[in-house]
């Protein structure tokens, strides 16, 4: 045997992938080359080295307390569809032992209020777009008379004149009775107007930011939290984590559905909270 | 009465190994005894999070990853067909896993970002090999070495040298064939050894 053939076999034969004969062929030529015995003894320190390598990562009890979670959350939630999914897991976060009454209470008023203002924002602009389409198909010039829906003539109604452009004022009236508008302006307030989406990413900017400074705060404390207490905030931060990733993806499959909205941002609160609760707990 | 002694010993010796075999957990599992998916995430848990972690190299994708892992494996323990090859179709399923990952990381950026507090540069490969600041570095050079190797060398380079697989299970775990495997190993081989040259000594690889 050539050294060269030698050498292309010197991997199998360190990784013991060779064959009886093509082994004993190999051996019997290392014993009288020094070279190719020198070329697989940096083969052996080379596995060695490999073999010393220490990753900086290991199994720990919060791993397998989150796939049980999880595995309990399949075995429960078979069948539904995502949003009842959601559902059950914001419900279930809320219901934990570990929140107060007065903290869930606040939680369930913070929800109602972002459904209702989202609700708002969209219910407004819902009424913008049909004012836009009245206002496209009226003709130029005020014309009374015309009972047609589509072609319904601007009727001054009092102090109403201007509308509810902002939206403050919750659900407004149907728009075949609605108010004089000025066609100039009501496009540009309507564009200045964020929608419920812009909304949301806005808080959630915000959110993303107060939890990545509370994070900062918790991790240098870690040390000193009691472990069975970590664990537990732990397990509660892990399952608030993958209520706002699933429900992110429901909000970028629907933009405007105010449920996943208000959800989104109830589990971000949730999360500010408990971050809050571990950053006071060492206090 | 001795002998009564002895068969009982036996008995339970080969209960106790049977209620531990991959088979056995398999079916407790399967019938929905948690301790029984407990045992088997305790027996391959390691080797599968360190493997992960070789594939994306930051600890916390690996942990998440390593969860996402194993829950579906409980959720398809009735699709595994061999019992025997547990080991195998769990790497098989991290790798699945870790590929998906790798694949949406890359739309973000094309280098595989290791922990930073991790790399440590190698400013100078002669100083003299000793000291646990030393192996650190080792460590920090290897990690950066295998996050340079390309998605299908380092499949193969990880589970080759690190987990010890052997090239039929690796071409399990892979769906590549033996000799493809083969020569990709030889060639991360080859860039891994580059990387640690300093470290080898003068005669190797050169």
């Amino acid at each position: 045997m050539k050294c060269e053939e030698c050498r292309t076999l010197i991997e199998d034969h360190v990784d013991g992938a060779l064959g009886e004969k093509a082994e004993a062929v190999v051996n019997t030529h290392i014993a009288g080359c020094s070279q190719c015995a020198d070329f697989r003894e940096g083969f052996i320190r080379e596995q060695a080295i490999y073999a010393s390598y220490e990753r900086d990562v290991d199994l720990t009890p919060m791993l397998w307390s989150s796939i049980e979670t999880r595995i309990k959350q399949e075995r429960a939630t078979e069948g539904p569809g995502l949003l009842a999914r959601l559902r059950e897991q914001v419900l279930g976060t809320f219901a934990a032992p570990r929140l107060s009454p007065a903290l869930t209470f606040a939680l369930v008023l913070i929800a109602i209020a972002i459904t209702v203002v989202v609700m708002t924002r969209m219910n407004s602009r819902r009424d913008d777009s049909q004012l836009a389409d009245n206002n496209r198909n009226a003709p130029a010039v005020d014309a009374p008379g015309s009972n047609d829906e589509k072609q319904a003539p601007p009727v001054t109604s009092g102090g109403e004149r201007g509308g509810d452009v902002g939206g403050t004022k919750g659900p407004s009236a149907p728009t075949q009775n609605t108010v004089k508008v000025n066609t100039a302006r009501k496009p540009a307030v309507a564009a200045a107007m964020p929608t419920p989406a812009q909304l949301v990413r806005e808080a959630e900017q915000k959110y993303v930011a107060a939890i990545a400074m509370l994070s900062r705060d918790v991790n240098r404390k870690r040390p000193q939290l009691d472990p069975i207490m970590l664990a537990r905030f732990d397990s509660a931060l892990s399952d608030i984590d993958r209520t706002i990733k699933d429900t992110r993806r429901v909000v970028r499959e629907n933009p405007e559905d105010p449920i996943a909205l208000q959800y989104l941002l109830a589990a971000y609160s949730k999360k500010v909270d408990v971050l809050r609760g571990m950053s006071a707990s060492t206090d | 009465m001795m002998e009564a002694v002895s068969l009982v010993g036996q008995l339970s010796g080969r209960a106790g190994a049977l209620m531990n075999s991959s088979e056995e957990l398999i079916a407790r599992a399967r019938r929905g005894e948690d301790e029984a998916f407990r045992l088997i995430f305790d027996r391959y848990g390691r080797p599968i999070i360190s493997f992960i972690y070789d594939m994306v190299g930051r600890r916390d994708l690996a942990e998440e990853l390593t969860q996402e892992t194993f829950v579906r494996a409980y959720k398809n323990l009735k699709a595994l067909r061999d019992d025997t090859k547990l080991s195998t179709w769990l790497f098989g399923i991290a790798k699945n896993v870790a590929r998906e990952s790798l694949r949406y990381k890359h739309r973000e950026t094309d280098k595989i970002a290791i922990d930073d507090d991790h790399v440590i540069e190698l400013s100078d490969g002669k100083r003299p090999p000793d000291s646990e600041l030393l192996d650190k570095e080792l460590n920090g050079v290897i990690r950066d070495a295998l996050g340079a190797l390309d998605e299908d060398k380092r499949l193969v380079f990880t589970l080759k040298i690190f987990q010890q697989r052997s090239y039929e299970e690796i071409s399990e775990i892979t769906g590549s064939s033996i000799p493809k495997l083969k020569t990709d190993l030889h060639r991360a081989r080859a860039e891994m050894r580059r990387r640690i040259q300093p470290y080898l000594g003068a005669s190797f690889g050169s």
